[in-house]
């Protein structure tokens, strides 16, 4: 039995304009040592799903009409809020995407870093003050003597989301959850952020939840890959062969939008058109409006369910084998 | 910091000159248009230029510039300001030093002042709270809805309403029930007693402090109610904190910041509704003189206690950034 396993989970908000579904049937595992990459466009539920993980969704207006989450056997959609904050607490840490927001601004770091030690396991300060010096160590933030006693806006963009990282490692979780970690860092800043996080998953054997919509960044970090579009998978599995045979036009569609050296000055394939207005979402595929291979059946009801393809893994795709077979991603449609 | 506390207290000082400036000003222009209140010491009697002469001395209005429409003065206000920083006040029209005045009358002011402070930090901070952590519910609707009732009901609206209808027969009660002197009949005591400053200032002071406590029950639950859905509060969840300590260490602590700032306002406007208050309820402080000695042309002593409460309102104010830089580390001064 995986570590991490989510099982058909659906999300909806109750808002004024009606029951938005930002999570539809969404289902994937994790084990110790693995990392899973859930990749997709903005809006595309992959926030949502992973604060359910966490159940730190305010309900109302959320609210998870379906689905099972269960770590190590326990699943924690049967336990009260209570519980499963206090569970999620102890084994599983969350890396915010914005760290600037996501720390307390009134209190320094190290306060921050060993809040819950010391509200949750009556670590004494002078205890707390030496785990949270070995925490930025860690993380590799110099200084840490010093940096502990700052605050959150002392510190650079950078050393800020290692504190992050730091945070959500003090009660040495099995599962980390990463919310796109690098976004809001400069490039250079992005691949150290992303390296450290391999090296820590590595070492302590943790399950790791990487979140992103770069498909460029998770290829050197990731196992397996879950594709999100309109809060489904369309496409899951082994991240080798995602790369380099993505059995969905919308994975393929992401894979060209990688920004690649060689390609240096060539205008980048954006995927056209925008991402569907979950309120009124097309009929049949969700992805049609956008798709370069759609067809009728595609824009009929209902929509493709995710299937396993051959050689492992699933798509959410009437063509999927055809997709899959058509080859190179990277090379440009021609148009 | 030290740079930046001289730079604010050299402010604070040009701004009080300027206080008094303005009300020299003011009360030199009074006297010019309506008249010498040293006449009004004679009564009906019409005195010799002598006697009159000697009053308006004494009054120490007895320069020649306070008979011409339009003359500035200026000639007494440096001398007041020249008696002030020798620690000297002057005197009432009675002849009672200011200072002394003041010494009798500014203890029940500030008895007045720690009830109001206390009714609308207790109000505020609670009803505020329940307000956020129960928001969209009855509650909350509840708590916002009573606020801006008693927003609607203006200080002496309620002060009238509670000394002319409900004081007397509370009072009638307590001291048929109690005895006249037991604590239950002097809180209703329908007006201030000397002999007990503290408990009949108590129930005026409640008055105050709910008119003050309407405005900060809004700004607290706002307040609150931005750290209940901010990032950062999502953040200490996530960590398995309970939400007791979520609410008290991130939600409470951090919507403090925009709290302390109201202090400042609301300290103002429990200055004002003090003088209302404290004439409504014959209060002997600060408001109740100095409405007193408004409508006796009183100016050394309006000059005297203005000058006072506008010096208690800068030192305030700074309090309250210096308390703003203490909670929120973001902040610092040079
Ligand atoms: N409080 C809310 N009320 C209503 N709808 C919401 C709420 N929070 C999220 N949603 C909806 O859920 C959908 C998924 O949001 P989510 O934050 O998971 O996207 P995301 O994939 O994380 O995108 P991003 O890359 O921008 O972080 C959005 O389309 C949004 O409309
Ligand atoms: S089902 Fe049709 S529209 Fe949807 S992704 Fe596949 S080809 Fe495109
Ligand atoms: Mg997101």
């Amino acid at each position: 039995m995986p570590l991490l396993q989510v099982r058909d989970l659906a999300v909806e908000f109750v808002t004024a304009d009606g029951v938005v579904r930002a999570v539809d049937g969404l289902s994937y595992a994790v084990d110790a040592g693995q990392t899973l990459a859930i990749v997709g466009e903005s809006g595309s539920g992959k926030s949502v799903s992973s604060l359910a993980v966490m159940g730190l969704l305010q309900s109302p207006p959320a609210r998870i009409p379906s689905g099972s989450i269960t770590f190590a056997g326990t699943d924690l959609l049967t336990l009260s809020r209570k519980q499963h904050r206090a569970f999620c607490g102890e084994h599983i840490g969350m890396v915010f995407q914005d760290a600037l927001a996501a720390l307390n601004p009134v209190y320094t770091v190290g306060w921050q870093l060993t809040e819950a030690l010391r509200a949750r396991h009556g670590l004494t300060r002078r205890d707390a003050r030496r785990r949270a010096m070995e925490l930025l160590d860690l993380v590799q933030v110099p200084a840490a003597r010093q940096r502990a006693r700052e605050y959150p806006h002392q510190f650079s963009g950078g050393m800020r989301q290692r504190a992050m990282i730091a945070m959500a490692l003090a009660m040495d979780p099995e599962v980390l959850i990463a919310d796109e970690p690098t976004t809001a860092l400069d490039v250079t800043v992005q691949a150290q952020i992303m390296k450290l996080l391999a090296e820590i998953q590595a070492e302590r054997d943790m399950a790791l939840i990487l979140i992103t919509h770069d498909l460029g960044v998770v290829a050197s970090v990731a196992d397996t890959v879950t594709v999100m579009y309109a809060g489904k998978a369309v496409e899951q599995g082994e991240v080798q062969r995602i790369y380099s045979r993505p059995a969905h036009p919308y994975t393929r569609a992401l894979l060209r939008a990688i920004p690649r050296l060689d390609h240096k000055g060539r205008q980048l394939d954006v995927i056209p058109g925008r991402p569907p207005d979950p309120l009124h979402l097309p009929d049949g595929c969700a992805f049609h409006p956008r798709c370069d291979r759609a067809e009728d059946v595609c824009r009929a009801a209902p929509p493709p369910p995710l299937a396993e393809l051959p050689g492992g893994g699933s798509a959410a795709c009437y063509f999927a084998v055809e997709v899959m077979a058509d080859g190179k991603p990277a090379e440009r449609a021609e148009s | 910091m030290g740079r930046y506390l001289a730079r604010r207290l050299l402010q604070g000082l040009l701004t009080l000159f300027l206080v008094i400036l303005l009300l020299h000003l003011l009360t030199t222009w009074a006297i010019q248009l309506n008249g010498n209140p040293a006449l009004a010491f004679f009564g009906d009697r019409v005195p010799s230029p002598a006697q009159y002469a000697a009053v308006a001395e004494r009054f120490g209005l007895g320069d020649p510039c306070y008979a011409q429409v339009g003359n500035p003065c200026l000639g007494p206000f440096v001398t007041r300001l020249g008696d002030y920083l020798t620690g000297d006040f002057g005197t009432d029209l009675r002849g009672r030093p200011v200072t002394d005045i003041v010494g009798t009358a500014a203890p029940n002011t500030l008895r007045l002042f720690a009830v109001v402070t206390i009714t609308w930090l207790l109000i505020g901070m609670t009803l505020g709270s329940v307000a956020a952590r129960k928001r969209g519910r009855l509650t909350d609707h509840g708590i916002r809805g009573l606020s801006i009732m008693i927003d609607a009901l203006p200080v002496f609206v309620m002060l009238l309403v509670y000394r002319y209808v409900l004081a007397v027969p509370l009072y009638t009660w307590a001291k048929d029930t109690f005895g006249s002197n037991s604590t239950v009949a002097l809180l209703f005591k329908p007006s201030f007693s000397s002999d007990h400053p503290m408990i009949t200032v108590i129930v005026p002071g409640i008055l105050l402090g709910l008119t003050g406590s309407a405005a900060f029950i809004r700004l607290v639950r706002a307040a609150q109610l931005e750290n209940y859905n901010s990032e950062h509060v999502r953040t200490a969840r996530s960590k398995g904190l309970t939400e007791r300590h979520v609410v008290l260490f991130h939600i409470v602590r951090n919507s403090s910041i925009p709290v302390a700032t109201a202090v400042g306002i609301v300290f103002t406007e429990a200055l004002a509704g003090a003088v209302i208050t404290e004439g409504v309820m014959n209060i002997y402080g600060m408001g109740g003189v100095l409405w007193k000695a408004v409508r006796d042309s009183d100016v050394s002593l309006v000059v005297g206690i203005v000058s006072l409460l506008a010096i208690v309102t800068i030192v305030v104010m700074i309090l309250v950034d210096l308390l703003y830089a203490a909670l929120d580390p973001r902040i610092r001064y040079e």
